[in-house]
């Protein structure tokens, strides 16, 4: 059969299986009329701009646009202009390359009733500016969902703009700082040289102020983080190291203002605005890890509903999520997200609790039924009785946790941060006591400060403070190329301090996507049929028979009669004949019997006109790497322990295939928490290994939390480190990065620490002069950059 | 050397690169860096339909501003 490309998508697809129209050919009823639109409004120039490009055809968007015109969900994105018109921040999902970005402008600029229009085209956020009066939201987004593309709204006014608004601002600042440091260091050069050869009183003077011109924007505008530092670091009885750096710059600039103008001394400018601007780069360093954590949360908060429809006595209101009581009757409708738990009172349906369990089967429940918020009813229409406030609910629950654990700060840190403190009064102590020293026996005021000002400044915390950040910096750099993401840098110190290794099973050790592992069939009979009934379903065992089928290249049948039975299974009809599948319970409701079954399997049973024709047995897959990664794990003398929520049958038999001695079954989410809890009262330092939201406890318990980056959301904001292959080999990877790192961290710490033994006796004794103080700090931090680099 | 020859060459260096600071700096604060991808697809993309679509809504915007503001009247 020939290939032949889609006219809409350009994607190929065999000539049988496609629509033809008028010597054109496309994919699917959405791709066709999407063309036709796109060519009735004069914008065909899209498929030029496209060129040789593929874009994903257009999917079947079943959310309602009904949400966008509420009140509530109006109040909480959508902002208005000093003209008095709306703006909203919008995702564009469904943007492959330029020409999507053309065509989505386009449109929305012909769009009467929208005054403004701009997409990013690096991360696909649009804004958008409209007159309500004109047009309704609703109606932006259906121009958009028409081309085969749909947007989100995103709360611009968070934690983004915050975080990426001071990433801006600390920028800014470290340009003024390396600028003013490289044209004072040119002015250093000469003075250096007139240090040693003589100069001229008067040009001396010229260079000196020209110096005080350019440190001054280095200390007062790139410096200003640190007095700020300084001064909570004060107020709240705390000595840091922004006290320390702001001590040493601010008294080596003034004591220069002081012999610029008096003609005695040197001027130590060029100090000044290198001290600040090396211990500012690594502060920068900081801010940039932190904006990815901020990443992750918005996406998850963006899931939650902000309105439910609640009904009193024959009558439906929109009440807001914080407004709803308990004993309110909710109703949702097949798509939406529970947002309050409840227990059913009419209606029956399918929910799909993967956001919160982890396991890929959606769960069917009636009246009476305990429902949990964060499911998505995939199904028909539920009524249920809420039996908690918002506050209360699970979903609620785990987003605060969330938030409280982004607040807190890792023990290693808070180590850290006391010891830099109590290492910057010392030295602090140390140039005071050294200025009393020798004011006392030389009576001379201006050498006493010069020493106490040497003092302080190659005492500069730059190669202490550098130490930890720039070897964590090209740790994490080396990390992101293998796959895994730290979201602190931090972590790759408690990894490699780890010596327990906890994983979860379900989608972590195994795909958690079931796949066919034996076919048993009766008779032959017509693979394409069961691809064909397969095809209608999203139920992960239909999924798997369907990409098991899928590989012997069958044929799409039009089958009639189609009834699919969530939970259960699917019946239709074709040529006559009827197609039943399903589990054992459906087959037996249609009036077959038979004896075929495994145990610890999920089965999928065929049925055609009444008689048993067979079934396929399908088998969760150990994901790709899992036994190397497990066996290396345990060569470098960690416990490894698996947990799972499984029966005991399917745990053992995957943990005798790794080799794992400890696991543990049937384990619900408090336990595994309680287990990890247990773990580290024994003072065992724990990693743990998860994916779900039945995980979620446990990876905040632990020390160190990890997840595949196919983890639901709620996994990913909880979790330290995110591994974004598929494969099992990251974990591998995370803990290789990290035993180096720390290894590097450490002789980083023992370079700046000999450096400071030896450097402030000599200091104190007035053996170097600030120059030389500043000169050798920077070749001490370069010492401790360059042996950071040397992690592979 | 002269003095006033140390302070002009000093003095004009440090202008110069202080402006060639600024610009940088008020590129950041506006937003120029932001998206590198579109002056890549600016290349591409750019036409005088582009610029006629922009002019297009400008004057939407206007229309609307005035249609507010002859419809809004103040309270009494």
């Amino acid at each position: 059969m020939s290939k032949i490309r889609c006219s809409h998508c350009h994607l190929e697809y065999d000539e049988s299986i496609l629509i033809e129209d008028d010597g054109l050919y496309f994919c699917c009823k959405g791709c066709q009329g999407i063309y036709h639109l796109l060519k009735s409004e004069g914008l065909d120039d899209f498929y030029e701009k496209l060129g040789s490009n593929t874009i994903a055809p257009p999917k079947e968007i079943k959310e309602s646009l009904e949400k966008f015109d509420k009140e509530a969900f109006f109040k909480k994105y959508v902002s208005i202009t000093k003209e008095g018109f709306c703006s909203i921040s919008l995702v564009i999902d469904g943007i492959y390359c330029s020409a999507c970005i053309w065509l989505n402008e386009k449109v929305l600029h012909k769009t009467d009733g929208i005054v403004e229009v701009s997409i990013n085209h690096t991360n696909n956020k649009a804004k958008i500016v409209w007159d309500n009066d004109t047009i309704k939201l609703s109606s932006i987004i259906e121009v958009i969902r028409n081309i085969g593309y749909n947007a989100y709204p995103y709360d611009a006014s968070m934690q983004e703009v915050q975080a990426n608004a001071k990433r801006r601002d600390y920028y800014s600042r470290l340009l003024v700082g390396i600028f003013c440091t490289m044209n004072i260091m040119w002015i250093a050069i000469a003075q250096y040289g007139g240090y040693f050869t003589g100069m001229r009183d008067d040009i001396k003077d010229i260079l000196n102020f020209a110096a005080f011109i350019l440190s001054s924007p280095a200390l007062f505008y790139t410096g200003g983080v640190f007095f700020k530092g300084a001064y909570y670091g004060l107020k709240n009885r705390f000595v840091n190291m922004d006290l320390l750096v702001i001590s040493g710059a601010l008294s080596a600039y003034i004591f220069s203002i002081y012999s610029m103008f008096s003609g005695h001394g040197e001027t130590y400018f060029e100090s000044v605005a290198m001290i600040i601007t090396f211990v500012f780069a690594g502060k920068y360093l900081e801010v940039l890890t932190k904006k990815r954590v901020v990443d992750t949360l918005d996406s998850f908060s963006s899931s939650i509903p902000n309105e439910v429809l609640v009904v009193n006595e024959q009558e439906k209101i929109f009440k807001s999520i914080e407004s709803v009581e308990a004993g309110d009757i909710i109703e949702i409708k097949a798509g939406e997200r529970v947002a309050i738990d409840g227990i059913i009172v009419s209606g029956e349906g399918s929910f799909d609790n993967s956001s919160l369990s982890g396991e890929s089967e959606p769960v069917y429940l009636k009246a009476g039924d305990k429902v949990l918020s964060g499911g998505i009813l995939l199904d028909s229409v539920v009524r249920y009785e809420a039996t908690c406030a918002y506050k209360d609910s699970t979903l609620h629950k785990i987003v605060s946790l969330l938030e409280d654990a982004m607040d807190k700060k890792p023990h290693i840190q808070k180590v850290a941060d006391e010891i830099s403190g109590h290492f910057s009064s010392i030295i602090l102590l140390f140039s005071v006591l050294t200025f009393f020293g020798w004011y006392y026996y030389t009576n001379s005021f201006e050498q006493a400060l010069v020493v106490a000002i040497s003092v302080i400044v190659i005492a500069c915390p730059c190669a202490l403070g550098l130490a930890t950040p720039v070897a964590t910096l090209v740790g994490l750099s080396r990390a992101i190329k293998r796959g895994v993401l730290f979201k602190e840098a931090s972590l790759l110190e408690s990894i490699a301090k780890c010596n327990t290794v906890v994983l979860d099973k379900t989608g972590t050790l195994t795909y958690g996507k079931p796949s066919v592992v034996k076919v048993f069939l009766k008779k032959e009979i017509d693979l394409s049929l069961i691809y064909s009934l397969v095809s209608l379903s999203t139920h992960p065992i239909s999924r798997g028979v369907k990409e098991y089928l899928s590989k012997q290249k069958p044929t799409l049948y039009e089958l009639k009669g189609i009834k699919v039975i969530e939970a259960k299974g699917i019946k239709a009809y074709y040529a006559g004949k009827k197609i039943v599948l399903g589990n054992r319970a459906f087959l037996s409701d249609e009036g077959v019997s038979f004896s075929e079954d495994l145990d610890q399997m999920s089965v999928l049973h065929i049925a055609i006109d009444g008689s048993y024709c067979g079934a396929f047995y399908l088998e969760d897959s150990l994901r790709e790497g899992a036994d190397q990664t497990v066996k290396w794990l345990k060569l470098k003398g960690l416990r490894v322990i698996m947990l799972s929520g499984d029966n005991r049958a399917v745990v053992q038999k995957i943990a005798k295939r790794l080799e794992i001695e400890e696991y543990h079954d049937s384990m619900l989410p408090e336990q595994k928490a309680k287990f990890i809890k247990k773990l580290r009262s024994n003072s065992r330092r724990v990693v743990m290994v998860g994916d779900g939201i039945n995980d979620t406890l446990a990876l905040s318990n632990s020390e160190v939390a990890i997840t595949l980056g196919s983890g639901t959301d709620v996994a990913l904001s909880v979790s330290d480190v995110v591994l974004l292959e598929e494969s099992f080999d990251g974990l591998k990877d995370a803990f290789l990065v990290s035993y180096r790192t720390y290894g590097n961290i450490k002789q980083n710490l023992a370079i700046s620490l000999l450096y400071n033994v030896i450097t402030i006796p000599l200091a104190m004794a007035g053996y170097v002069i600030p120059l030389i103080a500043a000169l050798s700090m920077s070749l001490s931090s370069l010492l401790v950059v360059g042996n950071s680099m040397r992690i592979k | 050397m002269d003095n006033w020859l140390v302070v002009m060459m000093l003095s004009a260096s440090t202008l110069l690169g202080a402006l060639g600071l600024w610009a940088l700096l008020w590129g950041l604060k506006t937003g120029q860096f932001d998206d590198p991808k579109k002056f890549l697809d600016g290349a591409l993309l750019d036409s005088e339909e582009a610029l006629q679509d922009a002019i297009e809504m400008e004057n939407r915007k206007k229309e609307l501003k005035k249609k507010k503001e002859k419809s809004y009247s103040p309270p009494d």
